[in-house]
């Protein structure tokens, strides 16, 4: 078959199809429309309170935050989205640089302190994440100090990471930021060395868990919901900080941006950084509540006491030079 | 050459149409940015993901055509004890997803990984394809014929490679060309045993980097692999026999080989699903609880659009499977070809080139069921064309031509004469698509009405928790209800093999 003749028929199957399309239904006004890249189990109990205290009927669509975003992406200007609820600063900032965000209204922008939101007023953080040193006590006694000394010999096959997950690869990306591209590079060069791959958090700690790596790099809150599951006293690891200021402490949010502005969606914004919504992310997913006023779960680390390094989750947004350090020292 | 019936072309033309979509989108998204597009494909990585991916294929497709011609000729010409039991554990693996598989035995053996891992998972996965295949052939072929070469002095051996194989070679590389291209576009599981595959490497473009040039490129390549892997299959595919009329057979007695006969196969189901299902029940049993009415819910939803879908493509693969055996022309193969060639693409891949025209041509039908069945019909109508095809080809046309001697319109004999004649193939098709269906994940999530949860998506969400426990009703629920399909599709290699057991 000549490619011409593909091409005509292809035209041609596509006006036909374009044909059927009907007018989409115009949206009304208490309903909105929102991509959830997170948990059904965690959002939907908090959506069902904002639809009952609000009389707004909210659409939730359920999948993955890269594979939300992607589609985003894809349905550019003619997506049904109003709002875009993702797991991870990357994420947020593709559907950003893309231009598909409205900016938000300072009354909500400055309900979080601008570390945890976009610089440029796209995003705002809604939960926090701490990223950790989860260990096996029984065979690690002394404890690295920075995340650099695990590209040291002595760690060969003994830590685990996640080099495909997003929340590595922002902690990476605050590593480049922060100590710059050469370091960064030699690190994961160390690692591909030293490190036991996994898809994600979760493989990890069960992998240490299960003594099959002796220390793995995650995010705090995975701990404490397998503690949960199983009760604190079947933990076999536990979890700590690397010394002050190092970059394997890194603070990082999940967030929420708006595409199509309305009070509806303005509305939803603010319930998730309510008390109530806030509260609600603290008790059912440990993670920390991003509003001044709001206390994190009992037995977490208060933020402020998290040896943090200092960097703004805006600048975070070169996942792409980041995945070239990944790509060049072999890991994915 | 007769003139294929005006609905036959139609069906066959818009299923080729639908096909090419995707390839369109990818087209799309180079031209966006064919430079960035270069750079991506020449780095050295493409090179390293191209050995691995070729690597994987040619092994994974290779085992399971050896593993799944070995259950079925054990199962149809041999005096092995236990065939039913045989049969329905040759099938069984077809009912769990092989991210599923994988999840398993990762959560048995933590060590699991690589390309021994992922190579073992997929031939289990996929060897069931083979077997359906090779056994519904080799039970519709002709044993006298390997009866007199064995008079004749031939070894088994020799028969087997001189008699039985050329018999059974095209529905086996319909099988293979099934498995080369599903190991292709395979995600979850090379994914959790941590192979790098050109699949992954799409997957993490989007997901890592959000990156859709360097996806489209990569995918690009692996349209390039498909063509030139249905280049040697159609090569080698020889033509279908045509069967005139059923013979009895006899069992070739295994003697000394009989226990060690059965004792492989049981070997081979314990890997492909007595270990997996019960590391399903172990997790299920650590389950705190779970609420019955959303996996009702769920199971509702997956038995409805599964069903529905497998009816639409089993119609489209009926016209398409007529038009090329019936009514062969350049341009029929041509639209084979075409539904083939996106076969090995990732469904994140098809499902986003969905997202790309539905919501800016169709937002009528976007996010509907109706853009889904649309995309599983893009994704598995190659499911179906390769096991309804040789039925099909098989109706003898003399007796078509009878019937159109004595008046039948050309519509009419298909339906009074080949259709009938070919139903338990249909049925066959339709019910391996539909199983497909239940299994499909990331089309599903992306393209499914707001608020549609199927077992998969279910299954999905609890498993990106990693709470094992969570997931496992899900999956033993999805392994219990695929496995009604494919029980129905043993269940007629059963008959047939009772039919001609003496």
């Amino acid at each position: 078959m000549k490619i011409s003749k593909l091409a005509a028929l292809t035209l041609g199957a596509l006006i036909a199809l374009s044909g059927c399309a009907t007018q989409p239904q115009l949206a009304e006004q208490d309903s909105i429309v929102v991509y959830a890249g997170r948990d059904e189990e965690l959002v939907q109990p908090l959506v069902d309170q904002f639809e009952q205290e609000t009389g707004i009927s909210v659409e939730v669509r359920y999948a993955g935050s890269a594979e939300l975003a992607a589609q985003l992406l894809e349905e550019g200007a003619n997506s049904p989205a109003d709002v875009f609820f993702a797991q991870d600063a990357g994420a947020l900032g593709a559907i950003s640089k893309a231009g598909l965000f409205t900016k938000l209204p300072v009354s909500i922008y400055d309900l979080v302190p601008s570390a945890y939101s976009a610089a440029d007023g796209m995003w705002v953080g809604v939960s926090g994440r701490v990223r950790v040193l989860n260990y096996n006590p029984a065979t690690v006694t002394d404890l690295p100090a920075s995340v650099f000394e695990l590209a040291e010999p002595q760690w060969k096959g003994r830590v685990g990471i996640a080099p495909t997950n997003a929340s590595f690869q922002a902690f990476v990306t605050a590593m480049r930021v922060i100590e710059g591209e050469e370091k960064t590079l030699a690190w994961l060069e160390g690692m591909k060395q030293n490190a036991v791959v996994f898809e994600k958090n979760g493989a990890i700690l069960e992998a240490v868990e299960a003594g099959q790596v002796d220390v793995g790099l995650i995010n705090h809150y995975y701990w404490y919901a397998l503690a949960q599951e199983q009760g604190v006293s079947n933990m076999k690891s536990k979890i700590t900080q690397f010394e002050s200021n190092d970059v394997g402490n890194l603070i990082n949010a999940a967030g929420v941006g708006i595409l199509k502005d309305s009070t509806a969606a303005q509305k939803f914004v603010e319930f998730l950084l309510s008390s109530t919504g806030q509260s609600y992310f603290a008790e059912q997913t440990r993670e920390y509540p991003l509003t001044p006023g709001v206390p994190a779960a009992d037995d977490l680390t208060p933020l402020s006491q998290i040896p943090a390094p200092k960097v703004d989750l805006s600048d975070l947004d070169s996942l792409e030079q980041t995945l070239e350090l990944i790509r060049q020292a072999g890991l994915i | 050459m007769q003139k294929p019936p005006i609905a036959v072309v139609a069906l066959g033309v818009f299923a080729a149409l639908s096909a090419l979509l995707p390839l369109t989108y990818l087209l799309i998204r180079l031209a966006a940015g064919f430079d960035r597009a270069l750079v991506e494909l020449l780095r050295p990585r493409t090179l390293e993901l191209l050995s691995n991916t070729l690597l994987l294929t040619v092994s994974v497709t290779l085992t399971a055509l050896i593993i799944g011609f070995t259950q079925a000729w054990l199962t149809t010409r041999s005096n092995l004890v236990w065939t039913p039991l045989f049969a329905v554990l040759g099938t069984l693996p077809l009912a769990i997803p092989s991210y599923v598989l994988a999840l398993s035995y990762t959560s048995l053996f933590p060590w699991f990984n690589g390309f021994f891992a992922a190579w073992i998972t997929l031939s289990l996965a996929t060897a069931p394809y083979v077997f359906l295949a090779v056994s519904a052939a080799l039970i519709r072929s002709n044993a006298n014929q390997e009866e007199v070469a064995r008079s004749l002095g031939l070894s088994s051996f020799q028969v087997l490679l001189r008699v039985t194989w050329p018999q059974v070679r095209p529905a086996a590389m319909g099988s293979g060309l099934l498995v080369a291209l599903y190991t292709l576009s395979e995600f979850g599981a090379v994914s959790i045993l941590r192979f790098d595959t050109f699949t992954r490497a799409i997957y993490n473009a989007y997901r890592g980097s959000f990156d859709r040039t360097a996806a489209a490129a990569l995918a690009v390549v692996l349209v390039l692999l498909t063509l030139i892997v249905l280049y040697f299959e159609k090569r080698y595919r020889n033509s279908y026999t045509k069967i005139e009329k059923q013979s009895r057979q006899l069992r070739i007695n295994l003697g000394t080989w009989r226990a060690p006969s059965a004792l492989l196969l049981l070997l081979i189901a314990l890997g492909s699903s007595v270990l997996p299902i019960s590391a399903l029940i172990g997790w299920s049993v650590v389950a705190k609880s779970w609420d019955l009415l959303p996996i009702l819910q769920a199971l509702g939803a997956s038995l409805g659009i599964s069903i529905t879908a497998g009816l639409v493509i089993g119609v489209f693969a009926v016209a398409v499977a007529l038009w090329n055996v019936r009514f062969s022309s350049r341009l029929s193969s041509g639209v084979e070809v075409t539904i083939w060639s996106s076969h090995a693409l990732p469904a994140l891949v098809v499902a986003l080139s969905l997202v790309f025209f539905g919501a800016n041509l169709t937002p009528g039908i976007y996010q509907t069921i109706w853009l889904l069945i649309f995309a599983y019909l893009i994704l598995f109508l190659p499911n179906a064309l390769s096991v309804v095809t040789t039925p099909i080809a098989q109706v003898s046309t003399s007796q078509e031509q009878v019937a159109r001697s004595l008046g039948l319109g050309k519509l009419a004999a298909i339906f009074k004469l080949v259709l009938p004649m070919s139903k338990t193939g249909i049925w066959a098709g339709i019910a391996l698509a539909s199983l497909a269906v239940i299994k499909e994940l990331p089309a599903t999530l992306l393209l499914r009405p707001t608020g549609m949860d199927t077992l998969a998506t279910e299954l999905w969400a609890a498993t990106e928790t990693l709470s094992y426990s969570q997931a496992a009703p899900y999956a033993l629920l999805l392994i219990i209800i695929a496995g009604v399909p494919a029980l129905v599709l043993n269940a007629q290699a059963r008959n047939l093999i009772s039919e001609v057991n003496v």
